[in-house]
């Protein structure tokens, strides 16, 4: 399941290297309503392709390919970047961990796996980000906002995303604790690329996502 | 002075009207409200009572009391407000959802 908001230029590539490596695999493409041509380069043969007529951010992008899987029947959902900076091969490890039932979700690390070009800085921030998230939830991870996860979401029909923007990534680790999901890290590659570094999420915004994330708990 | 009171009074009934009129508030939320817009205009047209209120409460000045109390109803209202377009963006959500999962296509 892809979220996708503005990849115009990455989209197509992107999914053409995942149909090639998981051909039997359901694709999803939720855009975000875009305002480029991200829409019509990502329909490629094969691929489920949604869209939603105004921008609500990734959160919602996320929880509407989440219900469209079910609706299609998956078990599990594989959520995934649109800019190329995931890798497909390592789908399958994430998706043997959850078959096997040693977890109900399994969440990337990029610090047991590869992180690619990562810029110092950034990589000192992020580490810092996973021990507020700790103490702020009391999950620990070693890693936070990382878009690669895997879901059993047939087994949690209570998984649902209500944080529209980039707060749902701290929501997910929320909702693991809430509804008692077992959660294993495992290591996956990142490639930094300029184009994503450029597009990524920049690191004032994290205070944002901080924010957001307690008014939304705030909220309800 | 009592051309500023008399706009003033004006424009805190006009706003009071709009907000206790047009949204939707809980019960105790229109309680609030009501009782410190009364409260404000009471004061701001006896200025001498204020006074006398406020040394009640340990302040200094009764126009001081009217900015407190004006403050906590701003307060109030911006969370109430924020509460509510909440709500709205999640309805908005479910609406934008339901398009695109009915309008889902598989490409050929």
């Amino acid at each position: 399941m892809i979220p996708l908001y503005n990849e115009e230029k990455v989209i197509r590539k992107t999914l053409e290297e995942l149909r090639k490596k998981r051909p039997d695999d359901v694709i999803i493409v939720v855009d975000d309503g875009s305002k480029d041509n991200s829409y019509f380069e990502a329909c490629i043969p094969g691929i489920y392709l949604l869209r939603h007529i105004v921008n609500l951010g990734q959160g919602a992008a996320l929880q509407t390919g989440i219900d469209y899987a079910k609706k299609l029947g998956c078990k599990y959902v594989v959520t995934f970047d649109s800019d190329g900076q995931h890798c497909a091969d390592d789908i399958e490890p994430f998706i043997q961990t959850l078959r096997k039932g040693e977890a109900d979700i399994v969440l990337c690390s990029r610090f047991l796996g590869k992180a690619e070009n990562i810029p110092t800085l950034k990589k000192y921030f992020l580490r810092v980000a996973a021990l507020v998230e700790r103490f702020l939830t009391g999950i620990k991870l070693t890693d936070v906002h990382n878009g690669f996860r895997a879901i059993n979401v047939a087994k949690f029909p209570d998984f649902v995303i209500t944080q529209n923007r980039m707060s749902h990534a701290s929501e997910i680790i929320d909702l693991i604790k809430r509804l008692g999901m077992r959660y294993v890290e495992k290591p996956c590659t990142i490639r930094y690329s300029d184009y994503s570094l450029s597009k990524g999420q920049s690191m004032m915004n994290s205070v944002n996502i901080i924010i957001e994330f307690i008014l939304g708990k705030a909220i309800k | 002075m009592i051309f500023i009171k008399l706009l003033l009074i004006t424009i805190l009934t006009i706003v009071f009207l709009l907000i206790t009129l047009s949204s939707r508030f809980r019960t105790y939320q229109r309680l609030f409200i009501i009782f410190g817009y009364g409260a404000l205009a009471f004061f701001i047209l006896f200025p001498s009572i204020a006074d006398k209120v406020a040394e009640a409460f340990g302040i200094e000045r009764g126009a001081d009391l009217v900015v407190y109390i004006a403050i906590a109803i701003l307060a109030l209202l911006s969370t109430v407000l924020y509460a509510q377009v909440k709500i709205h963006e999640r309805a908005i959500t479910k609406i934008v959802r339901d398009i695109a999962i009915m309008k889902s296509r598989k490409c050929e």
